[in-house]
Order: structure tokens, then sequence, then C-alpha cells
């Protein structure tokens, strides 16, 4: 009904009307003016773990292969603050020439992270090249200069990582050899803006302040994520008040409210494991067996409907 | 009371917040004299739908 009244709203003043696949279309962001980004500030821990997982990721059998992140963050008028990092994911088409991230755990991720700030919005992409190339490709401006036109701004932040140990010098500690490059031993990572209308990219110096990645804790259940992460996709789309929560460090937790007040469906997921849990006057274990965890919650969503 | 016809701006906005309301449950904003929309109170908030379609047309990096 209220989708109904809503989608009238949406009507233009004409007699044409709109299919419902149109209408469907989600509305355009909020119409603030952005200018071009003067300033780009990154947590200190977001690029703490971008060194940290780009050097365990050389260290894995796929180590030879380019890897990434999303990166995601604030966007204000005519700057942006880096705060969290998606990692491509383990299901990641890559080779050592091309990578394409796994975009279903990363929405799942970004589900996730954005609970505690809904003001976060997908910034730009990082991603390495295996030779010492600190400039993205001419086929990587190809796919940008189109994807940007859905970023705040039409402007993204695109990061380069490379590992030729180009700007080692034997210490451990982090070095800004250019405004718009950081190293750390044999890494390195270059930074440039990309906006409607340009020719190619722009070096853009970051700007590194104290601060989390506020998508830090998801690594610990990140296996959790991508193993259930379609069906965890499904049960979002659908149950518009589902939570997700991380319990113990380790299991990751989904909570879909019930009608009446406090109670709710309560589900533990590990990468193998899935635990079914009813919240009605304390917590009780539900005898279910379902690896799938929107079957499952649908499966005790019916048996309650009767009761 | 000002009868005007709302802008296209004007009226996305109140779409927008509309549907977060019904959605998310952000509370819409009403000017106490004349009832007119003000906005939200989490005007900076982004829609998931935005964030996500975003993410799902990441292109290919080479």
């Amino acid at each position: 009904m209220c989708e109904r009244a809503l989608a009238q709203w949406d009507e233009p003043a004409s007699p044409v009307r709109r299919t419902a696949a149109e209408l469907a279309r989600p509305s355009p962001p909020a119409p603030t003016s952005y200018r071009p980004l003067q300033r780009v500030a990154m947590h200190e821990d977001v690029l703490r773990l971008l060194f940290e997982e780009y050097e365990e990721h050389r260290r894995t059998e796929r180590g030879e292969e380019e890897t990434g992140w999303i990166l995601l963050g604030r966007r204000d008028v005519d700057q942006a603050t880096v705060m969290a990092t998606l990692p491509a994911g383990a299901n990641r088409d890559a080779g050592e020439a091309h990578v394409q991230f796994d975009s279903t755990v990363q929405v799942v991720a970004s589900r996730i992270v954005r609970q505690k700030d809904r003001r976060l919005v997908l910034l730009g992409i990082v991603h390495t090249h295996p030779g010492s190339l600190r400039h993205p490709s001419d086929g990587d401006y190809r796919g940008d200069i189109e994807w940007i036109s859905q970023l705040r701004g039409e402007e993204g932040i695109f990061g380069i990582g490379t590992a030729d140990g180009k700007f080692a010098d034997g210490t451990a500690a982090l070095r800004q050899p250019r405004p718009n490059l950081q190293a750390l031993q044999q890494l390195s990572f270059a930074w440039y803006s990309l906006k409607r209308g340009d020719r190619n990219y722009v070096p853009i110096p970051i700007e590194v302040i104290a601060g989390p990645d506020l998508a830090a804790p998801l690594r610990s259940v990140w296996k959790a994520i991508e193993s259930h992460a379609p069906r965890l996709e499904r049960l979002a789309r659908q149950q518009a008040k589902v939570q997700f929560d991380i319990v113990d460090g380790a299991l990751l937790e989904v909570i879909v409210p019930l009608a009446e007040s406090s109670n709710a469906v309560r589900v533990l997921l590990s990468e193998k494991e899935v635990k079914y849990y009813l919240v009605r006057d304390g917590v009780l274990a539900a005898d279910l067996y379902e690896p799938c965890v929107d079957r499952g919650v649908y499966r005790l969503l019916a048996e309650l409907a009767g009761d | 009371m000002d009868f005007r016809p709302l802008s296209e701006v004007e009226r996305r906005q109140l779409v927008t917040a509309l549907r977060g309301n019904a959605d998310t449950g952000i509370a819409l904003l009403m000017d106490r004299c004349t009832t007119s929309f003000l906005g939200t109170a989490e005007a900076d908030e982004v829609p998931d739908e935005e964030v996500i379609n975003a993410i799902k047309s990441v292109p290919c990096h080479y």
C-alpha cells in the first residue's frame, strides 16, 4: 500500500505511465552539490590493513594475481575521508593482469558496516599491479570513467598497489616519498582521483589521520560471510529489519526481529555451521538443521506463525 | 498558506524522504507554522541501494 502510494508520488505530471521496473529504480542521490576533491583523508588503520592484507596476499598461492579492495567512507562537499576497506573476496575472478571483485560478499559486508554509520558511501577502488606500473592502466580508465557516474560528486578515488620494492629503505617505517604515494618496505600505494570528463587520473595527496578501519572487525568472520553471502543478501533484501553482529569475534550473528517487541529469531553462523535460536522469554535453541540460512529462518518463522 | 506545486527537486526530496520513512523509519521534519516539508532528521544518510548498486557495478581492473 505504502509502496503504491509512493510510486504515485513518484509519477511525473505526465499522462505517460511508467512500468513497474522503472518505478522500482532507486531514487537518485540527494541533490547535494559536490565540488572536485581537494582533500582526501584516510584513517591510519585503513592504510595499515591495506599493507597487511597486500603482504598476506603475496604469501598465498594466488600471490601472483592482482587483488584489490573497495573503499568506504564519508564524502563531503570537496573532501573525502576513507574509513573502511572491504577485500576483493576469495571468489574474485583474478589473474596476473586483471581482477574482478566478488560483489556479493562485498554487498553483504557493506550492509554490516553501514549498520553503524549509514552515511558511509563507496568512495573508490584499490587494486594491485604485478610489476612497477604505479598508475591505472588504459583498461582501468575505460571502466572507471563510466563507473564514477554512480559515485557522489561523480568522482572516485583510485589506488594502485605495487610490490617492486622501489621505495624500500631497509626500515619498517611507513614513508611518503611523494604526496600521493605511501610506501612500507617492498610495498607501495599510489593514489589518484578521477572525475567525470577527466582525460586521465589526477594524482591526489592522501592525508593519514588517526582512526579505525570500520570494517576490520569483519575480517574475523569473513569466511562465514563469504560462505553464506548470497543467502544473507536475499534475507537482507526480504527482511528490512534484519541486523548483523559479530559474537565473540568468531561468529556472525543474524537477528530477525519478530512482531512482538524484544522477540527475535537469532542465527549464529560460522563458515560451515548454522545454529538457530528463538529469543522469547530467554534464548531457546531451535531443533533445526538447515545449512541454508534464509531457508532456516523462514522455516522457523512458519512454525512460529502456527503458534 | 502557500499551495504552490512542488518543484521537481522538492518533489524528489520528499519522495526520497517518504521512502526512507517507510523503509527505515527516518523521521520527517515539518515546519510547525506552515506544515511544509523541511527535510529529514538524518539527511546525511545514504540509501542502501545507492551503495549496493555502486558495488555491484565495479568494473574489472587491469
